[in-house]
């Protein structure tokens, strides 16, 4: 099978960029140039987004927010009906990275707002994030800055600031820690003292729970002298992220990061020339994410066939992906939490990243457990021939076939390229095509919704999404 | 490996949502009790008497029926230092045995890993039920999660069985092949054949089984069924894990929580007597907890989350007896309003992990803990 | 404390709150409320709508203004008799039977006051008497049934069987048009009046459908609406109107001016009262934190700031009125209702 070259790199930096795509997003991108692409993707505009308004009326879980699963179906409606992929991309990064989970805050309406907060400034400049996400409420209960306090400092915070969100350990000593530490104290939340305890308990009573919102306590800040990776000051939080973000340690870390998440999950020879890159993009540019961005995506590796199928697909890509391939749940659908709890049986609940370190990608989403739930979520929906998806690949089938006859090559490489194109090995296409051909040619003419040869469409499909090469990015 | 020998396997069943160990281990003969529990308790004269101090809830009518049989171990007052009332957090405690902070890895998936370390039985650790709990969970470790015994496997909503064995064809041929110069590659390829295989296997399951105990129809007493029907296929599973809820019971308790207990002791009830016909109950242990206890005073209508809770070890093989002081409700010795936890719940894992499983417990629950001595030597 | 301007011709007292929230299958409390209803014998009855967690238990419960919780009826999720998927609004007809609409099984259902299942209605589809998502229901003084079938944009009218009588309105944004309309009312004339939910409007009909007039248009000002969900009018012709994106209510005049609005202004309830005297150390934080927060600028918006304010109206989608000119106005995200006096 061919696929042509410039086909074949845009459905590559739409599976990174975003979550795959349909032949008509393929083509609406295809039309824009691959520059032209990536600039539409790093520059979200209106999301189009199932509108809040639709979403509260008729799921009150969504409305309220109060438990994890409503809120993770709420996020995941964002994901698939968004027309700015990259915006949701890069808040799954930021979430991944700055891993803040449920289980410790019970206030979801919090990290949706965080979340919210990685939309508005994760593809700016990193300095800046870093000081959101310093006083984002979520973060502040998450890492116990609620308990940092300018009589007594709890250095949890200043240490995965140092330690998992920017530099990476070996750049800095125990006292850069508790002087950071000590910067940081103050940075806190409105009525801190009972929205802890309400945590602590997971209260929900009387009325529901209490969303968060950021407080400065000026009585609490400890406004001493601080050396900090060797300069001197009364340093308080915002100094000391300035001084962070110009180690060059914070753009390694920062640069290959991003690799790992929209590029490869093993950072070649080859690939760390994308990464030298990215760096100095980093300083020339100011620490912008979306520069950073660019670059990759603009890189010879990225553009690289080394580059192609080097993510294994994370559960959110995996769900979202093939929901939005086969167009469901574009209306609020009963049920619809079920449907993004497959997430978290594929091992990435939303929201619920199991620790600070948040999950391990790449080849650890593997294992027989999640495997066989990775399979059967998106064997079922992609053979689902009710699907507008489904529906519009059979179409496309039919229009491209000498008077809808379809030979086992034909629907077998017709099912590769509407799915992707996604590129598998000899092997595997052999057994899609003797698979195909049990029944011979297919007549696709006069098909009527649901009958024999729609169905044998989808069970193509079905088997093309269980191979292995589908389970790569 | 296999051998002939039966190994003995635990069954754990978690009460998630935090189980009110007042109203099912009942102090009935504390005033103090009735003056805190105004509107949600048992009445002295409906609770069933363990000695003249405890009782059980009149649910636990079959678990009683056990305890007269000597096979169930009562652990009182059980939990950590510096309780935590919140769901996700306690109930990650109990699952990663690691109070103070963020664990990794499982418990049992770490015993699952000690076990089989080399992952050649995917089905040493088995979920009843989507996902996975916590606590089965471990980096390398796989552990099957089966929603539904019958339909477990690959491409479950194929209605037709011709279509589904050919695309089962077709998938392992897609997996098969050999090793290429591609990790990941490999690995998927293995993992699928690891995958089919484990669910070949576990469907044989119902098949091998039959027996003239009824399960009730509810969720628990179904999972519970297919529990045993894993078992005793002899598929060398060794963990068998499921979870029944919710037990957050914080308003309207005396009802929910009443039914919640009549599933839970009927289940336990139908599968000891399944054992029994079988002549395995002295080869399953069955163990069961809660992430927290709950509030010693009410709220007018259900109790709030509180600490000190209390845990059942079931089986043949159990010394059957109250073990453990139960807390004191005196005001002096309560944590916060709650009752204070005298034992530690990693001790009783010492004693599951080391008297039935001959596991080296310290790595697996992060330290020594003076074990319990619930099992017949 | 209601906010008034100019000098409106009615005033509203706050009086209490009355609910808890219920996050189990039963007993005292509510569980993502939808709708309110008083009847004269002074029982109110709460419908309660359910987060999927708790489906199971979709139920009406039973309360009186003196914070006694009578009971509950249900028969759960699902599409049997008596059991509801997505329940939205109830009314009560001259026989004192609650009739609710579901709109995802396409039906009403009919139960007593005292919780018997009576029987349900309703076919799905677009021709005369169908329905696709049934909202709001009201009945006027000769026991006609309103219902607003939602997804058809129309108004149908049906006699308390369930008969066909007529119908009106189409897809749009003109006068008579509709865009996901919800609640319905009908005044002391038998007007009827329906919250055009997405055009963000109130139209006022006759009884047999004629437009007459129309009020409101999007917007945070006075007697602007954001996704308004229910109506009430009283026996002087005075309009409230649950403005539920903008979270508050408003009272309009008969002829539709600005009179007054509601933010909300709960307080702890009985039974609040009752959890926070179990658990003393969470009272002691709470009587010493601010509930009325100021909030950085990316927070203030309706829905964010009742979110964190506890005593606003948060997700206040329905009120409804009894026969003292007490006002309910029931809130889904806070499991409760404020109850407020005409004066």
């Amino acid at each position: 099978m061919m696929i042509s070259n410039d086909t074949g790199l845009m459905a590559h930096l739409l599976r990174r960029a975003g979550f795959g795509a349909t032949r008509d997003e393929l083509e609406k991108y295809l039309a824009l140039g691959y520059e032209g692409a990536v600039e539409v993707l790093l520059n979200p505009s209106e999301p189009n987004n199932m509108p809040d308004d639709l979403i509260r009326r008729y799921h009150v879980e969504q409305s309220e927010l109060r438990d994890i699963a409503g809120s993770a179906a709420y996020w995941m409606y964002r994901m698939i009906s968004t027309s700015c992929p990259l915006e949701e991309k890069t808040a799954l990064f930021w979430h991944g990275l700055f891993a803040t989970g449920y289980a410790k805050l019970n206030q979801a309406r919090s990290l949706l707002n965080q979340v919210d907060m990685f939309r508005r400034s994760g593809m700016g400049s990193f300095e800046d994030l870093l000081v959101e996400l310093s006083q984002d409420p979520a973060m502040i209960v998450w890492l116990d800055n609620i308990e940092n306090h300018g009589s007594a400092i709890n250095e949890n915070f200043g240490r995965e600031l140092l330690e998992l969100f920017s530099m990476g350990i070996g750049n800095y000593t125990e006292d850069d820690i508790k002087e950071c530490s000590r910067a940081f104290t103050g940075w806190t939340l409105g009525n801190a003292e009972y929205m802890s305890i309400r945590a602590a308990k997971d209260s929900i009573w009387p009325y529901g729970r209490i969303a968060w919102h950021f407080d400065y306590r000026e009585e609490d800040h400890d406004d001493g002298e601080k050396t900090f990776l060797g300069e001197t000051g009364n340093f308080n939080g915002e100094d000391i992220i300035a001084i962070i973000a110009k180690q060059e340690s914070t753009a390694q870390f920062v640069a290959t990061r991003l690799f790992q998440f929209f590029a490869a999950d093993e950072v070649t020879e080859y690939g760390e020339k994308a990464i030298q890159a990215m760096m100095e993009t980093y300083f020339s540019s100011g620490y912008q994410v979306r520069d950073m961005l660019r670059t990759l995506f603009h890189s010879d590796y990225f553009k690289s066939e080394e580059a192609r199928y080097a993510r294994v697909k994370n559960p959110v890509e995996m769900v979202v992906g093939a929901i939005r391939m086969a167009g469901s749940y574009q209306n609020p659908a009963l049920g619809i939490e079920n449907v993004s709890r497959n997430m978290l049986f594929m091992g990435q609940g939303l929201l619920q990243p199991p620790t600070v370190e948040g999950w391990h990608e790449g080849s650890e989403w593997i294992d027989s457990g999640a495997l066989v739930e990775r399979v059967n979520f998106v064997a079922k929906e992609l053979s689902n021939v009710k699907s507008p998806g489904v529906r519009s690949i059979i179409d496309r089938l039919e229009a491209g076939s000498d008077a809808g006859i379809l030979d086992p090559d034909e629907l077998a490489d017709g099912c590769l390229d509407l799915l992707g194109p996604i590129e598998v090995s000899e092997a595997t296409r052999s057994v899609l095509v003797e698979y195909a051909a049990r029944l011979g040619n297919l007549d696709l003419k006069d098909h009527l919704q649901g009958d024999l040869a729609e169905q044998r469409v989808g069970n193509m499909l079905r088997l093309v999404a269980a191979t292995r090469e589908y389970q790569l990015a | 490996m296999t051998t002939n020998k039966r190994e003995k396997s635990l069954i754990v069943m978690q009460l998630s949502g935090g189980n009110d160990y007042l109203n099912t281990i009942v102090p009935y003969a504390e005033g103090k009790y009735y003056d805190s529990r105004t509107t949600v308790n048992i009445p002295q004269d409906r609770v069933i008497p363990i000695n003249d101090q405890l009782g059980f809830n009149p649910s636990m009518g079959p678990i009683k029926a056990l305890w007269d049989e000597g096979k169930v171990a009562v652990i009182n007052g059980i939990g950590y230092q510096n309780p935590n009332r919140s769901h996700f957090r306690s109930m990650d405690i109990w699952h990663t045995a690691e109070p103070d902070t963020i664990g990794k890895e499982g418990w049992l998936g770490r015993a699952i890993r000690d076990i089989d370390p080399l992952g050649e039985n995917v089905l040493t650790g088995i979920n009843f039920g989507r996902g996975l709990p916590r606590a089965l969970a471990c980096p390398g470790v796989s552990v099957a999660s089966v929603g539904d015994l019958a339909t477990y496997g690959l491409f479950p909503d194929v209605q037709d069985e011709e279509l589904r064995m050919f695309t089962l064809e077709a998938f392992s041929k897609m997996y098969g092949g050999a090793a290429g110069r591609d990790p990941v590659m490999d690995l998927l390829g293995q993992t699928g054949k690891d995958a089919l295989q484990g669910a070949d296997i576990l469907r044989t399951a119902p098949g091998m089984y039959s027996s003239t105990v009824e399960y009730a129809p509810d969720a628990l007493a179904q999972n519970v069924k297919s529990i045993s029907q894993v078992f005793h296929a002899n598929l060398g599973a060794k963990v068998l894990y499921t979870q029944h809820g919710p037990f957050d019971t914080h308003s309207g308790e005396l009802l929910s929580h009443a039914k919640l207990w009549n599933e839970v002791a009927g289940a336990i009830g139908s599968l000891m007597e399944d054992l029994k016909e079988h002549g395995t109950e002295d080869d399953a242990t069955i163990l069961v907890f809660s992430e927290f206890g709950r509030r010693i005073k009410d709220n007018g209508s259900g109790s709030d989350h509180g600490s000190g809770g209390g845990a059942f070890l079931i089986g043949g093989a159990v010394n059957g007896g109250l073990y453990g002081e139960y807390p004191s409700l005196a005001e002096a010795e309560q944590i916060e309003g709650d009752l204070r936890s005298n034992n530690d719940f990693r001790s009783v894992y010492t004693n599951i992990l080391e008297d039935w499983m001959g596991l080296d417990a310290a790595p697996i629950v992060n330290g020594q803990f003076e074990k319990f001595d619930v099992f017949k030597s | 404390m209601s906010t008034q301007t100019k000098s409106p011709g009615i005033s509203l007292d706050y009086v209490k709150t009355i609910g808890i929230v219920n996050n189990g299958f039963n007993g005292r409390g509510f569980a993502n409320p939808y709708d309110i209803i008083a009847d004269d014998d002074g029982q109110i009855f709460v419908l309660n709508r359910c987060d999927p967690a708790r489906a199971s238990a979709i139920r009406i419960g039973i309360c009186n203004l003196d914070d006694e919780y009578l009971g509950e009826f249900g028969r759960g999720n699902g599409s049997g008799d008596g059991q509801f998927n997505w329940a939205v609004a109830m009314a009560l007809d001259s026989q004192g039977n609650l009739h609710i609409t579901d709109e995802y099984n396409h039906r009403v259902t009919t139960y007593t006051t005292a919780g018997e299942y009576v029987s349900h209605w309703g076919t799905p589809g677009s021709e005369d008497g169908e329905l696709n998502g049934p909202a709001g229901i009201a009945f006027d003084s000769a026991d006609n049934l309103f219902v607003v079938d939602q997804h058809n944009s129309r108004v149908q009218k049906f006699s308390v069987d369930g008969t066909f009588i007529a119908k009106w309105g189409s897809s749009g944004s003109g006068d008579g048009k509709f865009n996901l309309p919800w609640g319905i009312a009908v005044d002391s004339d038998d007007n009827v009046y329906v919250a055009d939910w997405r055009n963000d409007r109130i139209q006022k009909f006759s009884n047999d459908g004629k437009f007459i007039a129309v009020f409101g248009s999007s917007g945070q000002g006075e007697g602007q609406f954001q996704r308004p969900t229910s109506i009430t009018v009283d026996l002087e012709g005075f309009i409230y109107v649950a403005d539920w994106g903008n979270e508050r209510v408003q009272v309009l005049a008969g002829d539709g001016s600005f009179q007054l609005l509601l933010k909300g202004e709960a307080t702890l309830s009985k039974w609040a009262d009752e959890y926070l005297a179990s658990n003393p150390e969470e009272k002691a934080e709470r009587d010493v934190s601010n509930l009325t927060p100021n909030l950085p600028a990316h927070l203030n918006t309706p829905y964010h700031t009742s979110s964190q304010t506890e005593p606003y109206f948060w997700g206040p989608v329905s009120l409804t009125l009894d026969n003292q000119g007490r006002l309910y106005v029931v809130e889904t995200n806070r499991h409760r209702f404020q109850v407020y006096q005409k004066r």
